[in-house]
């Protein structure tokens, strides 16, 4: 039973996914012909693939995001929304995009939201280092400052600068497909390839560090190094994600904790379920939001805090063995 | 063989280890005494390559840690920890298998009953057998000389005491360099080859 758990994973991702297809504001006459006759039908071929798809990648990116943040703190709270990541890729992407040197999407926002990701990162770190030992108190409450303070820099410059391409607060905050475009799926496709591949190179040393530095560092892993890939991972994932589609909180808390519930601490394993399941969770809480206030959308942030919270509040109260509460 | 030379290793400003120098010889079990506060962890963890010294050198086999990366490092010791923190639900097979095969050492600490238990739900001495457990099977695997064991006798009884003692008694004579910290007022020494006594 435990051997198949993984295939209900993928089952219910593909379910997902031809549900997310088949819904939507408009009818899709034909569908199982129209999905395989990419000229048969535009609203499924131009916006619903595309959308469906970014949904899945950038699900897939957040869910690895989430466990490059936990791996390489060696804390439950991690995530790129408290590590300044997120906050720091949309930063990144804004700055770009007021300056006029990129537009919302294009491989150069990416580059610009990963760098600011990467540089956010790096500060959360430096700073939380400051007094000597990195501690998980100092990471997390100094993460959640410098969250906050780029957070409202990029309200500021949206509010202050009115491009009509800059997105809103709203868009930045809390996250939508509605404006995915074919073109934006070749930007996040390479982030989250590049992102993933670093991720699943490194997750053996990023079990050796859940016994502790000292340990792993016994047992031949350059904890530093491996660190600071981890969190260059991190960054490349949600710097990608968050430059294109905003800010999606929670997705990169949960979906790890989801995957190591169900199937154990072995990060190599959990590269791949948090992706499936961070995938699960977008493409669900996407089609809830397009669909429940149809024709308007709902904020997709706001349904995957939703949907995620319960679950990991489930499973934390039921089965708490697997990250042991200090 | 380890040859400690002159060191002298301070701590938050404070020189825990002042000028400090002795020979450890190999194929032997020695134990290092001392009461609290007084270095003995630092001690270890410095010939480990834990902590860099402010002067003075150690050498293991006539190689310095410290110039070693920590891959090549963990061919040349291994260690085990006074108080191993296991945060993550890896079976106690898995926790090993992260140095290597872990049936014997198991079988060997009497863990093999615990193979598939996660490692958050043990007592304090099944947990510091796991981590003795890693550390023989890195020394088998990596074919390591030296076994430094922090306090790996504390959370013991009687009987599982014994038969860690004897393990190192047949590793030692089997030719490895063991270094072992024990609580001077933990038991009578009589095991170990050699006692180095750190005061405060």
């Amino acid at each position: 039973m435990k051997k198949l758990l993984p295939w209900f994973t993928i089952a219910a991702v593909v379910l997902s996914t031809l549900s997310a297809l088949m819904v939507g504001a408009a009818q899709v006459d034909n569908f199982w012909s129209a999905l395989f006759n990419p000229s048969s039908n535009e609203i499924l071929w131009q916006i619903r693939i595309p959308r469906v798809s970014a949904t899945l990648i950038v699900g897939a990116a957040l869910g690895i995001a989430g466990l490059m943040a936990q791996g390489a703190c060696n804390n439950a709270l991690a995530e790129p929304a408290i590590l300044g990541t997120s906050a720091g890729a949309s930063l990144g992407a804004v700055i770009g995009i007021l300056f006029g040197v990129v537009q919302v999407g294009s491989l150069g926002a990416i580059l610009f939201g990963v760098i600011g990701a990467l540089l956010a990162t790096a500060l959360v770190f430096r700073l939380a280092a400051l007094r000597g030992n990195l501690s998980s108190f100092s990471l997390i409450i100094i993460g959640i400052a410098v969250s906050a303070t780029l957070t409202a820099l990029v309200g500021l410059l949206s509010v202050m600068v009115t491009r009509a391409d800059a997105r809103s607060i709203s868009f930045w905050s809390f996250g939508s497909f509605a404006l995915v475009t074919k073109e934006n799926l070749i930007g996040i496709a390479i982030t989250t390839a590049i992102g993933s591949a670093l991720a699943w190179k490194i997750a053996p040393a990023l079990d050796r560090i859940s016994l502790g530095d000292a340990t792993a560092f016994h047992l031949g892993v350059d904890v530093k190094r491996s660190r600071y890939l981890a969190l260059v991972a991190l960054s490349i994932l949600a710097g990608g994600a968050v430059s294109t589609i905003g800010t999606i909180a929670f997705l990169g808390l949960a979906a790890p904790h989801i995957a190591r519930f169900i199937y154990g601490p072995t990060h190599r394993f959990l590269v791949l379920q948090s992706a499936l399941i961070g995938s699960l969770i977008l493409i669900i809480a996407d089609t809830l939001a397009r669909t429940i206030t149809s024709p308007n959308e709902l904020p997709i942030g706001l349904i995957t805090s939703l949907l995620g919270a319960p679950v990991l509040i489930a499973l934390v109260t039921v089965k708490n063995s697997v990250w042991k509460v200090q | 063989m380890i040859k400690v030379n002159q060191l002298t290793i301070e701590r938050t400003g404070r020189a825990i280890i002042s000028d400090f120098s002795t020979e450890i010889p190999s194929a032997s079990i020695t134990a290092i005494i001392g009461p609290n506060g007084s270095g003995k962890s630092t001690l270890l963890a410095a010939i480990a390559g834990d902590l860099a010294p402010i002067s003075g050198e150690i050498k293991i086999d006539g190689v310095n840690p410290y110039s070693l990366a920590a891959n090549e490092l963990a061919h040349l010791r291994a260690m085990s920890l006074q108080n191993q923190p296991f945060l993550m639900g890896f079976t106690v097979r898995q926790v090993i298998e992260f140095a290597g095969p872990a049936d014997q050492v198991m079988t060997d600490l009497e863990l093999s009953h615990l193979a598939e238990r996660q490692v958050t739900n043990l007592s304090g001495g099944e947990a510091q057998r796991v981590a003795i457990a890693q550390a023989l099977a890195q020394m088998k695997t990596n074919q390591c000389s030296t076994l430094l064991l922090d306090e790996p006798l504390s959370a013991q009884d009687t009987e599982s005491r014994n038969r860690i003692i004897e393990l190192l008694k047949k590793l030692a004579k089997a030719g490895a360099t063991i270094v072992v910290v024990v609580h001077s007022s933990e038991e009578k020494i009589s095991w170990a080859d050699k006692v180095l006594k750190q005061s405060l």
